[in-house]
């Protein structure tokens, strides 16, 4: 929604919702979306699974956006 | 009637069960072929033209057709008369504040409760009383099941894809009760929430599971609502401590200790609203203290307002029970109640 209006912008998924994640975008009309993936569950990470969450979905957001 | 929708041509009743069940088209139990002539009877009932605009679907940007409830009624086994029912529910589930898409597609799982008031009520004999919250009566059973069907034929709303419940409950098939109007001196549901007295109308809740309580060892309605209460607290810190829409479901024998106290349903709700309230420190007991953090004392109630709380007279005549039906997330749905018939742009003549 945001990039339609022409705001960049990146989704972030956990692992579990990859497959959910695909078919809203095909949904929405944008079947090749991209996305960030993080592992699953993040609500009962520790600070330190976080941080790593954090670190992924950044490099990835980095990527997706420089593409 | 000029129908839409596109024709299959099958060789027989069984061809028609394996090629809907192949196709993802029903809920896995057997579905009434949807003839044009019985989806057009459903039409002609309601006096809706196959184009007409029920409503569209925010997030999907999908609109939902007279037609197309009409083909999943009929699969669902509603006759035209019971059609009326699922074009209301349909309407208040595609308001803003219900959430469809969130209701429907969460992990956690509701169902679509339906709460029917009014004369329509006794017109399609529904059952109010015994086993009110299982298996009752056509209509019940069938409008419930008309909407699952809808969801999953014109939402996609099938496990795995759109549906990402983890686990779901049985109220997923169907999950549509009558009030006890007539053996209760209260306002009905409809009534409360919509200020008119005897309108048809249907309610629909994204809803979790019902939880029972019994009580039968007291008269004293605080009593009563305490233990109600404590059901209530024990979702709040077992499921979710958001407040939102609950439903309480009282059959006649405890009605009678409210009724003979002389408190009104506005009593029942303003009592639980009191009791109903968690600290955040509960948490610690049930295994969840790593969230607590330093907001032990802060409390949360279990609705916004005491009219946030649904007390629905239904239930068989002889046992202490209630169920309580806990909303799916909060306030991010909230119940919905619409007029059957309502139109809601039609010129005063």
């Amino acid at each position: 929604m945001a990039e339609r209006n022409g705001v960049p912008a990146v989704s972030i998924m956990t692992s579990a919702f990859v497959d959910a994640a695909e078919l809203m975008a095909r949904v929405q009309g944008v079947p090749l979306h991209p996305f960030a993936v993080i592992e699953h569950p993040i609500a009962s990470a520790d600070a330190r699974g976080i941080d790593k969450r954090a670190q992924v979905a950044v490099d990835a957001a980095v990527e997706i956006l420089t593409q | 009637m000029s129908l839409k929708s596109s024709r299959l041509t099958t060789s027989d009743f069984a061809a028609a069960q394996e090629t809907y069940h192949a196709n993802g088209w029903t809920d896995g139990l057997p579905i009434i072929p949807p003839t044009p002539d019985l989806v057009s009877a459903c039409l002609e009932w309601a006096l809706l033209p196959p184009e007409h605009l029920v409503g569209i679907e925010p997030v999907r940007e999908r609109s939902i057709t007279a037609e197309k409830l009409a083909v999943n009624a009929v699969m669902a086994g509603c006759l035209p008369e019971h059609f009326p029912l699922v074009v209301t529910a349909f309407t208040a589930m595609l308001a803003p504040e219900f959430l469809l898409h969130g209701a429907t597609a969460s992990t956690g799982g509701c169902a679509i409760l339906l709460i029917v008031n009014g004369p329509i009520r006794r017109e399609l004999e529904m059952v109010t009383t015994f086993n009110v919250l299982g298996n009752t009566d056509r209509a019940s059973a069938a409008v419930g099941r008309a909407i699952r069907l809808a969801l999953i034929n014109l939402l996609d709303v099938r496990p795995g894809e759109i549906d990402r419940s983890t686990l779901g409950h049985p109220g997923k098939f169907s999950y549509c009760i009558a009030e006890d109007e007539e053996n209760s001196p209260w306002p009905s549901l409809a009534e409360e929430r919509l200020g008119e007295s005897a309108v048809s109308a249907v309610t629909a809740v994204a809803a979790m599971a019902p939880r029972q309580i019994m009580n039968e060892w007291t008269s004293n309605p605080e009593e009563i609502c305490e233990t109600i209460s404590a059901e209530i607290r024990s979702n709040q810190l077992h499921y979710s401590i958001w407040a939102g829409n609950y439903v309480v479901v009282l059959p006649p024998q405890l009605r009678r200790h409210f009724f003979d106290a002389g408190w009104s349903k506005d009593d029942i709700q303003n009592c639980i609203f009191n009791q109903a309230r968690v600290k955040r420190g509960s948490w610690k007991e049930v295994g969840k203290g790593s969230v607590v953090k330093d907001r032990a004392d802060r409390e949360y109630l279990a609705m916004e307002s005491p009219q946030e709380l649904m007390v629905v007279a239904a239930g068989g005549p002889a046992g202490g029970f209630a169920q309580i039906i806990p909303p799916w997330l909060g306030t991010k749905s909230r119940a919905t109640t619409v007029a059957v018939g309502a139109c809601v742009d039609c010129e005063v003549p």
